[in-house]
């Protein structure tokens, strides 16, 4: 993920997309089995101590949940949100904490007269907009934000991706956004990462994924998109595999309607088809 | 079994649903205290006078967000839910307050499902006795010859694996003895819809059925439901806030806000041409996915209010990029204004120590006031004045004064017209900008 950029992984429910985030932010349930690395400026996250994941959460990453209605401590009022983030991170006194939050709050465009609220006194959609103020107060430079406007009205949701735009731009960060939602990708993403069963099927900018993609389940997904110029239905047959015994090989070979032997044998290794446009197809080459 | 038939006058003879100024109030718990404070019950408008008819072999598409009431609509329809007042018509017969066994016999015709197939489905009962189950409850429905119970669990369980074959869940033989657990979830939202079909309803209700489902395998249910319409010649009653689904499967639609219907007609030409307001921000929210054709997008201001004081006048001009001075400006939305002017300390000033604090206005009906401090009442209507140059220009229209009385600052509003659904073209849109 390159500096400034907003990266899209788009997946379908239990593709793994989740989990991708809470990882990367070290939050996985404990005895949880991680390998590989994940590197954050050149750091290694996957060593970190508890410790230093702490400082880290927040300071330097921070995420937005799905579900703002339950994200949010029903006892603590907006203000004490805000004091317990920040001195958990900076040795500042109430006061300074709470001028921080007043400003954070205004800017989301809520009266600073409300930070006294508890949390249920807000409708969704500014329990959302606290979230994003709660998570950028500290000016993190990558935001991962998981499906942050599932939960919304249709039009709210839209104010929310303006808002998150605009943030983005102003505090020059990147942005994680997991999402089940294509069109949203269309509309905000640089780039694009698709998750199938676990796996990383397709990555490129958002134009080569939605222009030309080369993995048969992104070509898949990308059709089954009812949008308002919707001609005809499609879908992919078959459902995500279970993953206690995934396929061997390509797990998209059982649903697949180029599969051959190949695929059922070998697992696909990420290549780069063209600059910059990753798919892991063993016949990438034939949608290009 | 018969209840009285009563014919709606100046209808289509071949509706098969109709809904006749419907009201749902739900009401609002409150403290003893507070109960005994409140001069009149608080209540939640969740309907507030709907009236539309479904023509048999229609699809009705019930279009709005979370909280305009569609799916107590789409419950009263079902009557699961008691209307507070007016009528539903199905086939002719009024059947607002059917009870008893009138009442079982209609569910038979009538049938309803629900967003979440996981909760649609008792995890205890195997999927095919599941789908079954409605067989067993409206027994007495199905004539003496089935009486032996044997007999009748044979006849059950061919009929649920033909049910089970027809709605696409094969190996129909294997999954009959399955738990919903196993399912995934595009095959559990199929046996619900087996189950709902087991009793061949003539109209189906179906609340966000296919919200929850991934896109891969959303098109697929939506095709079977297309597919049952034409074998079976069934109704639908589709309720959901995906413009873009209803779009492709509805013939007519239905756009729902707060309570009321703001426009209603033949889907091909609000989709071409949406008239209302809202209907205009719903359709342009829906994403494109082609990343070429981004744009920017005039988005309503703000979220839904309270359904327990719905805005007076249209319900939806405080959020309306195109309100008028007639469409219902009253004394909260200058308190919501003031609020949100005086939140910004850039364009505040000093404002909040002359009109504020924003606590001592208060909103009755067409009126926001003020109790000023004792010096101060004229320099406070001057500067509420000066306020309201930066106001929508529709909202300072609607001003009929801001004056001193006494002590108190008073801004007034003039009422707002009456609003009434009117024909434009081959729709009904319920909008001053028409009327």
């Amino acid at each position: 993920m390159r500096k400034g950029e907003t990266l899209g992984v788009v997946g379908e429910t239990g593709c793994g997309k989740s989990t991708l985030g809470k990882a990367i932010l070290g939050i996985l349930p404990v005895g949880t089995q991680v390998e590989g690395k994940i590197l954050f400026r050149g750091r290694d996250l996957t060593m970190l101590t508890n410790q230093m994941y702490r400082r880290l959460r927040g300071e330097e990453i921070a995420l937005i949940f799905q579900d703002p209605m339950t994200r949010l401590n029903p006892l603590m009022t907006v203000q004490d949100h805000f004091i317990e983030e920040i001195q958990a991170h900076e040795p500042v006194s109430s006061t300074e904490a709470r001028t921080r939050a007043r400003e954070a709050l205004i800017s989301m465009g809520i009266h600073e007269a409300r930070i006294r609220n508890y949390p249920h006194e807000f409708s969704g959609g500014m329990r959302q907009r606290i979230m994003i103020a709660l998570a950028l107060v500290l000016k993190p430079s990558l935001l991962i934000a998981d499906e942050p406007t599932t939960s919304l009205d249709v039009i709210v949701e839209a104010q929310i991706l303006e808002i998150l735009q605009d943030l983005k731009q102003a505090y020059s960060m990147s942005l994680l956004l997991i999402t089940h939602n294509l069109g949203i990708v269309a509309e905000v993403c640089d780039r694009v990462a698709v998750l199938y069963a676990g796996k990383l099927v397709e990555l490129g900018s958002v134009r080569d994924i939605f222009h030309k993609p080369l993995h048969p389940y992104t070509q898949g997904l990308l059709s089954s998109i009812i949008h308002l110029e919707t001609k005809e239905l499609h879908s992919i047959e078959g459902s995500p595999p279970d993953l206690i015994a995934p396929p061997s090989g390509c797990r998209f070979h059982p649903r697949c309607s180029f599969a051959q032997s190949i695929c059922m044998e070998k697992v696909p290794p990420l290549v780069e088809f063209e600059p910059g446009h990753f798919a892991a197809c063993h016949f990438g080459d034939k949608f290009l | 079994m018969s209840a009285p038939v009563v014919a709606v006058q100046g209808e289509p003879a071949n509706e098969l649903l109709r809904l006749d100024n419907l009201k749902v109030h739900f009401p609002v718990k409150l403290p003893f205290i507070q109960r005994l404070l409140q001069r009149e019950e608080a209540v939640v408008h969740a309907v507030d006078g709907v009236s539309f008819g479904i023509r048999a072999g229609e699809i009705l598409g019930l279009v709005g967000e979370s909280g305009c009431g569609k799916s107590t609509v789409g419950r009263s329809c079902v009557r699961l839910i008691k209307p507070t007042s007016g009528r539903i018509f199905f086939a002719g017969q009024n059947i607002t307050k059917l009870g008893g066994e009138n009442l079982r016999a209609l569910r038979r015709r009538i049938q309803i499902i629900f967003q979440d197939p996981h909760a649609s489905l008792n995890p205890a009962m195997t999927i095919g006795r599941g789908i079954g189950h409605p067989l067993w409850i409206h027994r007495s429905a199905f004539g003496p010859q089935k009486s032996g119970s044997e007999a009748f669990g044979q006849w059950v369980r061919q009929r649920v694996l033909n049910t089970m074959r027809e709605v696409g869940l094969t190996p129909e033989e294997q999954l009959y003895d399955k738990f919903p657990g196993d399912l995934s979830g595009g095959q559990k939202q199929r046996a619900v819809i087996a189950r709902a079909l087991i009793l061949e309803p003539n109209l189906l209700v179906v609340d966000e059925g296919v919200s929850m489902l991934d896109m891969s395998i959303r098109a697929k249910v939506l095709e079977l439901m297309l597919d049952l319409k034409r074998r079976h010649g069934l109704t639908y009653l589709f309720i959901t806030h995906d413009l873009a689904t209803a779009k492709f499967i509805c013939d007519r639609i239905a756009i729902m806000y707060m309570g009321r219907i703001v426009e209603i007609g033949p889907a091909r030409e609000i989709y071409a041409d949406p008239k209302h307001p809202y209907t205009k921000a719903l359709l342009q929210v829906i994403p494109i996915p082609d990343p070429d054709k981004r744009k920017e997008k005039v988005l309503p201001r703000g979220e839904v209010p309270d359904a327990v004081h719905p805005p007076a006048g249209c319900r939806f001009h405080p959020r309306c990029p195109a309100v008028l001075a007639t469409c219902g400006w009253e004394g909260r939305d200058f308190v919501d204004f003031l609020d949100e002017h005086l939140s910004d300390p850039k364009r505040a000033g000093d404002d909040e120590s002359i009109v504020g604090p924003i606590e001592g206005w208060h909103a009755d009906g067409l009126v926001a006031s003020l109790e000023a401090k004792p010096m101060s009442v004229e320099k406070a209507v001057e500067r509420v004045e000066t306020i309201l140059a930066e106001a929508p220009v529709a909202m300072t229209q609607a001003i009929e004064s801001v004056s001193a009385q006494k002590r108190t600052v008073m801004v007034r509003f003039h009422p707002p017209n009456q609003l009434r659904q009117t024909q434009v073209q081959d729709r009904l849109v319920e909008c001053l900008l028409y009327q």
